[in-house]
């Protein structure tokens, strides 16, 4: 992979840190997400300290406010986090609070016996935290079976419609909704190494036609990770894309950041599953 | 914010409520609707009550040249004092699909910048949080905002990604309680809600009201923001514009959406711009004029109650008649109750669906 995109994104990721962690944007607070990415993507020793501090008596990390815990951050932390008993409890905690399931009706058909994993806790599945619960499992606790099932099976019933996936719904009132690249690409990252070899094909195929499009620095970082993570060549046309695109207009946005310095250096390796 | 000043309001929102919820008697006698009214989930002293604001309907045919202009006169015969003020601009930007008109069109927002700051506001910018998204970037780029905004020098900011602070509500129709909330739309002095004018699937209509939704922070909330779905949508609408208070709204009725809204229904040329500084009668006049009854929709009856005027009797109207100027929009068929002079019954919630 081209040295001068990671470079480029982990010198703009480094420069946005503030203190020991990293905030949604340059310079911002510190947040559960960010630091756990650009952990991943600098091997950043401080970044794992001010994680390790944030970590909550549960086992997860996140934003909590009266009757809103937004927990969706916490596989990503157990992926940055180093083994032990942090990491531990981060799993445990992503095994045992699955995502709420709707019942399914005419408007929005879905298998209600797959739940995948939530933005917020106690409310419905969606395909980004499935995805990244996914992950964090199957890198990590690959004993745990019945949720990592559970997680394909929300993935495969949310496929869109000829394959790839957007934010989680496939069809709603008879209209079949489109996939996303980013969405799609991380499903994938989601699924890469697994033996579901069908939906990573239409993912791809999905994602083949929509990076070119949607060429935003979220997309194309994640997009990239997801290719190099199932050995395509297309990463190379997307890491150039994604360079370009880091010149000629630099994000603020440090979870796009991380992805690029990730999806284009050695801390790839911290997301790869076995196949 | 035309009753108590923004500032002063969103300074004290940190306060111990007082719990204002009045509980009748004979309770279990009465049906769900009596006892929806019997209750009072709000601070009273947050809101003051609903006067007799004033509305303006323009006739606007398409998004040329002349925007700027009619954007400012509009503003003037609203009264608008915007001089020395911080505005931000809270446009309808959801997705991309250039079969359709999803979001606010980028030309009037641009063109309402440029009228804003001829008019002397101190700043101007441009925020929102994609609900759908998480790639704003590429969405702004694809749906022509990233050009227009560049076009008039105008910022945008990321509403997802932006800094955020812990808000206590001051209305509670939610169980919620508390927002994150970033910090440009509530430090800015005026936020104008600016909707596409477009049925929702789940909603009815989605207005000034409903476009709330995209200030709340998507990295605390998710992509789609499901807990406040989850939390019961119609009350949610509610308890959201309630803390976010748009000061100045203007409805994008030039091109509107009918049918299966807010992504996938049809383009509808309505031939409108709605303004108005109470978005409680904004959005009862824009519903009369997509041919909805605003006595039938929930959010609006709720928020017609302390947040601002939904009877159409008290609001000031100027500009165009809404009742002539109606064009009926096509509606789902669960929807059609929503209708002026419908006799079809109400539909059971779709709590919890994006």
């Amino acid at each position: 992979m081209s040295p001068s995109l990671f470079e480029r994104a982990s010198a703009e990721l480094s420069r946005a840190r503030d203190g020991d962690g990293f905030g949604a944007t340059p310079g911002s607070p510190p947040e559960p997400e960010p630091t756990a990415l650009a952990a991943i993507a600098l091997d950043d020793e401080a970044a794992r300290r001010w994680l390790a501090g944030a970590q909550r008596e549960d086992g997860s990390f996140g934003f909590r406010l009266a009757d809103v815990d937004s927990a969706a951050a916490t596989p990503l932390c157990a992926l940055a986090l180093p083994a032990g008993a942090a990491r531990e409890r981060a799993l445990d905690h992503v095994v045992t609070h699955r995502a709420q399931t709707l019942r399914s009706d005419q408007a929005v058909p879905h298998d209600p016996s797959v739940a995948g994993w939530a933005w917020t806790l106690g409310t419905a599945g969606w395909v980004e935290p499935t995805a990244s619960a996914l992950l964090a499992l199957r890198r990590l606790r690959p004993a745990a079976s019945e949720a990592i099932a559970d997680g394909v099976g929300y993935l495969r019933d949310r496929e869109c419609v000829g394959g790839g996936w957007n934010y989680g719904n496939r069809v709603v009132l008879e209209e079949a909704l489109p996939p996303f690249g980013q969405t799609t690409a991380m499903a994938l990252i989601g699924l890469h190494g697994g033996s579901a070899t069908d939906l990573i094909d239409r993912g791809v195929a999905a994602l083949r036609r929509l990076w070119p499009a949607e060429r935003g620095p979220l997309t194309l970082a994640t997009s990239l990770a997801a290719f190099r993570l199932l050995g395509l060549p297309d990463a190379d046309d997307v890491g150039s894309e994604l360079a370009d695109l880091l010149e000629r207009e630099p994000t603020e946005d440090v979870v796009a950041l991380a992805w690029a310095a990730i999806a284009s250096g050695p801390g790839l390796a911290e997301l790869a599953v076995a196949t | 914010m035309s009753q108590i000043d923004r500032r002063t309001f969103l300074k004290h929102l940190g306060l111990v409520a007082t719990g204002a919820t009045a509980v009748g008697v004979g309770l279990s006698l009465a049906g769900p609707e009596v006892l929806r009214r019997l209750r009072r989930p709000w601070d009273d002293e947050a809101f003051a009550p609903p006067g007799t604001p004033r509305v303006l309907v323009a006739s606007v045919a398409t998004y040329g040249a002349e925007l700027e202009r009619l954007v400012e006169d509009g503003l003037r015969e609203l009264g608008a004092d915007v001089s020395g003020r911080s505005v931000l601009l809270k446009p309808n930007l959801v997705e991309h699909d250039p079969g359709t008109v999803i979001n606010t069109d980028p030309r009037l927002v641009a063109a309402t910048a440029l009228a804003l700051r001829r008019l002397g506001a101190a700043s101007v910018l441009v925020a929102e949080g994609p609900g759908h998204r998480r790639d704003t970037s590429y969405v702004l780029s694809a749906s022509g905002f990233a050009e227009a905004l560049r076009d008039v020098e105008v910022r945008f900011v990321d509403l997802n990604i932006a800094p955020v602070r812990r808000v206590v509500l001051r209305s509670r129709f939610t169980s919620l309680r508390e927002l994150w909330l970033p910090e440009p739309v509530l430090d800015a002095d005026i936020v104008v809600s600016m909707p596409k004018m477009k049925t929702h699937h789940w909603a009815g209509a989605t207005l000034s009201l409903k476009n709330c939704f995209g200030c709340v922070p998507g990295r605390v909330y998710g992509w789609p923001k499901n807990a406040l779905h989850w939390a019961g949508l119609q009350e949610a609408v509610v308890d959201v514009a309630a803390a976010v208070r748009p000061g100045l709204q203007i409805v994008d009725g030039v091109v509107g959406m009918e049918g299966n809204g807010p992504i996938d229904g049809t383009p509808v040329g309505a031939g409108v711009l709605v303004f108005g500084t109470d978005p409680v009668a904004t959005d009862a006049t824009a519903a009369r004029l997509m041919g909805l009854d605003p006595g039938r929709m929930r959010y609006l009856r709720d928020a017609g109650r302390f947040l601002g005027q939904a009877d159409l009797e008290r609001i000031e109207q100027v500009g165009e008649d809404p009742g002539r100027s109606a064009t009926p929009f096509a509606l789902l068929p669960a929807f059609e109750h929503l209708r002026i002079g419908s006799t079809a019954a109400e539909r059971e919630g779709t709590e919890g669906r994006v």
